[in-house]
């Protein structure tokens, strides 16, 4: 063991420790670079896990779409970014890839819609007007779920609607298209329910179809009889009624529209409409309004003088309630009887008036037979006197000439009286005729010759005897009454007597239930009579002059 | 020529680095202090490599983010503008402002990336104990370090800018998440040229 050492034990030498100069412990400031080296991993964790999906949207035109500016927005909240702007193959579409934010996968399926956001003007308003400043950016209506989807074709317009949007589709059906427009409003009770959102031929090319959109919960007023019809522009009408204008509001005026609601008032709104079904689209509320009457009677009228006035499309009222309407009107000429008639045909529809007692129409007919019979005849009124427009008018005329309904045309024929003007002039001839043969002077004559009659009997000589004679007895009495102062009382009693005789002789002509006075009392009451009834007649015939006509008896 | 010459470090002394007296080496110099002004003696800034190394190191992982992510947030009328720092510069390239421009890619971009380079170069020749041209190594080790400051340029315009720039709706201006990153790269690389010694640039040269 002593070899070992190469000293002897007194004199040791100990081998120097080794001293290791070089640190063991690693410097703190590493720290730093495994800090950054934490942060930058992070940060690149970040990047990968919040990378999203990327997708390619088609379209038209990149106008105002900028590579990695332009952002996609839902709801205003970015969901991606524009990364790369491209051309189709063909160069005739912008390819726009975007990089999509992480979770933006439900997003993105083949429901999802992708468009512009623009400023844009027009029927539903202006939009966009933030873009003018920001720039353009992608908006996104996500849809329905559905199949994941990674390329898209961009809408050039906004869609009207988004998926998300309650409401529901109608199908309406119309042979013009008017002047409604993709975007243009539907009202309800004049309230913006809902929007046009397409319009399209049908296949055959015969009608068109409205794709319409109505939003909850104002659906759930369209039932089956429902009606829709077309608001647009301004419904200017000159009937029988009047003058009138009508539009659901400004904008429909310019843009147009669509209304509905049940219009018959009669009608209760009953169940809501299938899936599928489809609507009529009515030019116009009126047309909307008119009942489909399936049962249709044809009936022609033939007037003999003017029915200027008169269009198809007149009402055909019976007592004021419209039971049809005129279908056509010309001018014919009888070459037989030389004469010119104006034959128009009418429609009557039965279904607008109630029979107590549903019989069918071949006893109506019977019924039409049996009416005529009685007077029922058609004439043509004025329903408005500043415009000139006119109706036809059916009521019954008892007192008409008698007249059958025709049968032997193509349509049965009800007999027509003069319209109303014609009427008038002629019952205003007649007066006239009758006043002329009114014997006035005669009258006048005979008013005279009583007057003159009654003068004479005022003057009559027997009067004047009588007056005289009652004078000369009163004369009598004087000189009795002389005589009575010189002659005795009893010639004086006797003389009494007598003037008392002929006091009462006089007295029997002179008193008042006398022949004489009573026939001239008489006659004076006669004339006053005469001159009474006169006055009434001349007033009567003021106020009725038709009365020479009908007589004064009908009330 | 000058590998005779008397430095302290062949002396067995060490300078002070605060006062600079020169004091004897001691076996525990390590935690040796200078008996005049109580600094810390030590021949070589103490792990000038290391330290340097960590720092570049550290300087180009940041150099990545502050250079990717986005430095400002422009709001101007609803319209979003965030930039990077080349994108600013593109932009000001584009708008015409060619001079700003350039001064902002070269303090902004040329310089911090120059200098890590630099720092590279300077501590991976010190350890290969390379002795080509130590002078005007030790030139670019100045110019780096004097340099440096510059970058902050950047961070000082988006700063006032931030502060300035709030007018509500019409415009604002934010500082994005790229500005903390530059900030760092910025500061780091300067720490990185403190931390090393330019003196062992000529250690290479003694025997």
């Amino acid at each position: 063991m002593n070899t070992h050492h190469s000293s002897g034990i007194g004199d040791v030498q100990f081998p120097e420790p080794v001293i290791n100069s070089r640190k063991l412990q690693i410097s703190i400031v590493w720290l730093i670079p495994l800090i950054a080296a934490f942060i930058g991993g992070w940060l690149i964790y970040r990047a990968l896990s919040e990378r999203g999906p990327e997708i390619t949207i088609t379209f038209r035109t990149a106008e105002g779409l900028e590579a990695g500016k332009t952002k996609i927005k839902y709801k205003e909240v970015e969901i991606g970014t524009v990364t790369e702007l491209t051309f189709t193959e063909d160069h005739s579409k912008v390819l726009v890839k975007a990089k999509c934010v992480k979770g933006s996968e439900t997003f993105l399926t083949e429901n999802t819609r992708f468009w512009v956001v623009r400023p844009r003007i027009a029927v539903q308003g202006v939009s966009g007007l933030g873009t003018l400043f920001s720039g353009a950016y992608i908006d996104v209506d996500p849809g329905t779920p559905g199949k994941p989807q990674y390329n898209f074709m961009g809408l050039e317009d906004p869609p009207l609607i988004s998926a998300v949007d309650p409401g529901r589709r109608f199908l309406l059906k119309a042979d013009r298209r008017g002047s409604i427009e993709i975007g243009s409003p539907v009202y309800y009770r004049q309230i913006v329910v809902g929007k046009v959102i397409s319009f399209s031929l049908t296949p055959d090319g015969s009608n068109i179809f409205f794709n319409v959109f109505i939003n909850a919960p104002f659906h759930q007023y369209v039932y089956k009889n429902t009606r829709f019809w077309n608001t647009s522009g301004l419904d200017l009408k000159l009937d029988a009624v009047g003058f009138r204008i009508m539009t659901e509001s400004f904008l429909s005026m310019l843009v147009g529209g669509i209304a509905f609601d049940i219009v018959d008032t009669y009608e209760i709104p009953n169940e809501a409409p299938g899936e599928d079904e489809s609507f009529v689209l009515y030019s116009s509320r009126d047309e909307a309004q008119k009942k489909e009457f399936s049962e249709k009677k044809l009936f022609l009228l033939n007037f003999n003088a003017s029915v200027r006035g008169l269009s198809p499309g007149a009402p055909v009222e019976f007592r004021g309630i419209q039971i049809g309407e005129v279908l056509d009107l010309k001018l014919e000429y009888d070459n037989a009887n030389k004469i010119f008639e104006v034959p128009v045909l009418i429609v009557i529809e039965p279904g607008r008036f109630n029979m107590k007692k549903d019989t069918n129409w071949k006893e109506k007919q019977n019924v039409i037979d049996y009416l005529v019979e009685k007077g029922l005849r058609a004439q043509l009124l004025t329903g408005n006197f500043v415009t000139g427009q006119k109706f036809i008018s059916l009521d019954f005329f008892p007192e008409a000439a008698k007249a059958m309904i025709t049968h032997g045309g193509a349509y049965p024929v009800i007999p027509t009286l003069p319209t109303q003007i014609e009427e008038i002039g002629s019952k205003v001839s007649r007066l006239i005729t009758k006043l002329e043969k009114l014997p006035i002077d005669q009258i006048g004559d005979d008013l005279r010759h009583a007057i003159k009659g009654v003068r004479q009997i005022a003057n009559s000589s027997e009067i004047m005897e009588a007056i005289n004679s009652l004078n000369s007895a009163i004369r009598e009495v004087q000189l009795l009454t002389e005589q009575l102062r010189t002659k005795t009382t009893h010639e004086v009693s006797d003389v009494i007597k007598q003037a008392n005789l002929s006091l009462a002789a006089s007295q029997a002509v002179l008193e008042a239930d006398s022949p004489a006075q009573y026939r001239l009392k008489e006659m004076l009451d006669e004339i006053t009579d005469v001159a009474r009834s006169l006055k009434e007649l001349a007033e009567y015939l003021d106020k009725h002059p038709e009365s020479i006509l009908r007589g004064k008896g009908y009330e | 020529m000058y590998q005779q010459s008397l430095t302290a470090m062949n002396s067995s002394l060490v300078s002070c680095s605060v006062c600079h007296l020169l004091v004897k080496k001691n076996v525990h110099f390590q935690t040796a202090r200078c008996p005049r002004c109580m600094a810390m003696l030590y021949s070589r800034k103490p792990e000038s490599i290391a330290k340097t190394w960590a720092l570049i190191i550290a300087a180009f992982i940041f150099y990545i983010p502050a250079n990717i992510l986005p430095i400002t947030r422009v709001t101007s009328m609803g319209k979003v503008q965030s930039d990077t720092i080349m994108s600013g510069v593109i932009y000001l390239f584009n708008d015409g402002m060619w001079l700003i421009s350039l001064v902002v890619f070269v303090a902004s971009i040329f310089v911090p990336i120059t200098k890590l380079f630099i720092m590279t170069f300077l501590v991976i020749s010190v350890q290969s104990r390379s002795t080509w041209r130590p002078k005007d190594r030790t030139i670019l080790y100045r110019i780096t370090e004097t340099v440096g400051r510059w970058s902050m340029v950047d961070i000082f315009v988006v700063t006032i800018l931030v502060a300035l720039v709030q007018l509500g709706a019409l415009a604002s201006f934010e500082a994005q998440s790229g500005v903390m990153f530059f900030a760092a790269v910025v500061v780091i690389t300067m720490l990185a040229a403190r931390s090393f010694d330019p003196r062992l640039i000529w250690d290479a040269e003694e025997p």
